[in-house]
């Protein structure tokens, strides 16, 4: 038998876990969430690919060769899918592709003029009539087709032969035999991110609700004639908190399942797995103490409030620490050792996120990552003390929503 | 052995003053009615009796120790803000509640149907309590408190919102668990409710102790001085020297006598005067006129 007080938080858990996974939302949220996050990866990705710019256009030149070039590369290049006619440079053709521009039953979005250069350039100059000043695709597409075409020719004006241009003109590969391929590595780093935040948001704002849920249905007086309040808010966070980390669990599960076979189509050959089994162990372990911190927070914020409304209007406090870490991830992409990544990443509320986040893409230091741990543990025992404090003087003065002096001055009861 | 002894507790809200000096005991097989009107402390003293709250001064002492949370699972409580899970189902709700009082799983599911066929919701069992009328939903925790069958009872407001059958049926069981030895703390506001039923009472008002005892002891200190009359015909006979102060109602009068005089010269003066007399009975002051009377004199000094 267990202590009498180890005994309450177990079975308050065990109450939440079992309600909460037996609920349909909780199935619906399981399946639908990684379907939704993987059409909006994949989705977007496929859309970026097909926002190749594919204008109708004109082209006016002094110079036929080039203008040949440029149809080519607009036309089958790697940027853009256009269809191009070549027109003569004269102020008839001008006229008319002017009256096509303003016919809005056609698909034609503009001419480009390439005149002699003048003025000691030796570049040709360009200019573009387009229908739409915020056709954004089309101008660079543009832009980088004669850049390439450009190039070329004088390249081949050097005495370079055709396959030689091309490949110098190759994008650039770096192998990276080490650590496999870093662009799906930091993609996978960059989904635990993503997951981790939004599973934080999620059930924080549960454990909140949760609190909140006892209140409004007045049952916690039943409940505190024989538990205390901090073992009812202790089975609460695990209780919530199990729930997060079977959902994540369930996923993980998915994705091993399915990784194993989109692994080897996105690393091809090398044999290095995208995520480490250390990367798997250190998400686990942050989020664990992400989730208890969040959720203390959220437990204090539910034990202020009385009903959905008031936990809204305060809920920014649970959302600005978690915006600030989006914020500092773009400093940590750029250098994740920097004086500033280590010193975010040590702030106990941007641990879980932040130093995880590094682990995966920077180094830290095995210190660093001891500290985060041993601050982000005095925190959640702090915040708990607190919240505890305001949930059982909170609950019991109930229908008048405190000031910051009336909280302080809870803390001081017993 | 005294289940409940309190000693001079007292607890304030801010500036509030909630229970003042509040001093009382409860013994073992009896009913104790703690009575005053809304916001008088009632709900503020229970809290304190089982640890929800501390008093800021004053000592609570449950069966015969002084406060420890480990004495929590022999009372059971009902308070008078009820609150069940909404989307639970009933049995899982009582079997919950019951564990929380360190009943066995197996044990609480065996006495929560036999409860609830007492209580005549059999039909409710397997139900969610959204979907249950509030009568029900009283019932189910009024069981909750009982399933654990707690040495002590306490509840808060009962009947509140309950029908005069159901109110019946519960003060039927609550009669019964007496008889079995056990005592139950009852609190309300509604006087008349319990003064068949109480053996001993305190009533409190405004955070402090007005009147605590016996319920025979408390009534006998009152005189009965009052006189409720059914007549037909002439009312004049009421304007007597005896008579204190009366209310009329539609064939009849309630009197308050003056103080030591006979209530046969009323008798006398009605039949002399040709006045028909239906009933004539003497009666002991209600609780709630002894409440108003005592508060009077408080108020007054």
């Amino acid at each position: 038998m267990l202590p009498h007080s180890l005994n309450n938080v177990w079975l308050i858990a065990r109450r939440e876990y079992l309600e909460r996974v037996r609920t349909k939302a909780f199935l619906i949220a399981t399946v639908l969430i990684p379907v939704l996050l993987g059409g909006l990866v994949f989705g977007g990705g496929y859309m970026a690919q097909r926002t190749k710019s594919s204008a109708h256009i004109a082209i006016l030149s002094y110079d036929p060769a080039f203008a040949g070039d440029l149809k080519r590369e607009l036309e089958g290049g790697k940027d853009s899918d256009m269809q191009v006619d070549l027109e003569p440079l004269d102020d008839a053709t001008r006229a008319r592709l002017n009256a096509e521009i303003k016919d809005t039953t056609k698909h034609f979005a503009g001419y480009l003029q390439v005149l002699p250069p003048a003025g000691g350039s030796v570049r040709p100059r360009f200019i573009y009539t387009a229908r739409s000043a915020s056709d954004i695709g089309t101008d660079t597409a543009l832009k980088v087709s004669i850049k390439t075409v450009l190039t070329r020719e004088r390249l081949s004006g050097r005495g370079l032969g055709a396959s030689e241009i091309e490949a110098l003109l190759a994008p650039v590969e770096i192998e990276n035999p080490e650590t496999g391929d870093t662009t799906a590595a930091f993609f996978a780093a960059y989904v635990f991110f993503i997951l981790m935040y939004m599973v934080i948001m999620l059930y924080g704002m549960n454990t909140a609700r949760s609190i909140i849920e006892e209140k409004s249905s007045r049952i916690f007086e039943v409940l505190l004639s024989t538990i205390k309040p901090d073992e009812m808010l202790a089975g609460k966070i695990l209780g919530v908190g199990a729930v997060g980390l079977t959902q994540v669990g369930v996923w993980m599960l998915a994705a091993l399942i399915l990784g194993v076979n989109f692994a080897g189509a996105i690393t091809g050959t090398g044999g290095h797995a995208i995520v480490s089994a250390t990367q798997i162990a250190f998400f686990i372990a942050y989020f664990i103490f992400g989730f208890l911190l969040y959720s203390s927070i959220a437990a204090a914020l539910g034990a202020m409030t009385n009903s959905e409304q008031e936990l809204q209007q305060l809920n920014m406090f649970l959302v600005i620490p978690l915006v600030f870490c989006m914020f500092m991830l773009l400093t940590i992409i750029k250098s994740p050792d920097s004086a500033l990544s280590r010193f975010v990443s040590l702030i106990p509320f941007c641990s879980p996120l932040l130093m995880n986040f590094r682990i995966s893409i920077g180094a830290p230091q095995p210190w660093e990552i001891w500290l985060s741990f041993i601050l982000m543990s005095l925190t959640i025992l702090a915040i708990l003390w607190v919240s505890s404090r305001i949930y059982r003087v909170g609950i019991l003065m109930y229908g008048k929503k405190p000031n910051l002096p009336e909280i302080l001055r809870w803390l001081k009861y017993s | 052995m005294s289940l409940v002894e309190l000693d001079r507790i007292r607890k304030v809200y801010g500036a509030k003053v909630a229970v003042e000096g509040l001093s009382l005991s409860i013994e073992p097989g009896t009913m104790f009615g703690l009575l005053g009107p809304n916001g008088s402390g009632k709900s503020s003293s229970i809290r304190m009796m089982i640890g929800i709250t501390r008093p800021d001064s004053g000592s609570v002492r449950l069966f015969g120790k002084p406060f420890e949370r480990a004495a929590l699972p022999r009372i059971g409580y009902l308070p008078e803000e009820r609150g069940l899970y909404k989307k639970m189902k009933v049995l899982d709700q009582l079997v919950f509640l019951g564990q929380l009082h360190g009943l066995e799983a197996a044990t609480a599911a065996k006495r929560a149907p036999a409860w609830c066929e007492r209580l005549q919701i059999s039909e409710a069992i397997g139900k969610k309590t959204e979907e249950l009328s509030k009568g029900m939903q009283q019932k189910i925790q009024f069981i909750a408190a009982l399933l654990h069958e707690p040495e002590l009872i306490i509840m808060d407001e009962p009947f509140s919102g309950l029908d005069p059958v159901n109110a019946a049926l519960l003060m039927d069981t609550l009669l019964d668990q007496r008889k079995q030895g056990r005592a139950i703390l009852f609190s309300t506001h509604r006087m008349d409710q319990v003064e068949k039923f109480c053996d001993s009472i305190a009533i409190i008002y405004q955070g402090k102790l007005v009147l605590e005892g016996a319920m025979r002891e408390i009534k006998s200190r009152y005189p009965a001085n009052r006189a409720l009359v059914h007549f037909s015909g002439d009312a004049t006979f009421l304007e007597h020297p005896a008579i204190a102060r009366f209310k009329t109602f539609a064939g009849g009068a309630e009197i308050v006598l003056a103080d030591a005089s006979d209530p046969q010269l009323i008798l006398h003066q009605a039949v002399a005067r040709g006045t028909r007399i239906t009933r004539f009975e003497i009666m002991e002051p209600t609780l709630e006129e002894i409440f108003i009377e005592t508060v009077g004199e408080n108020v007054a000094a």
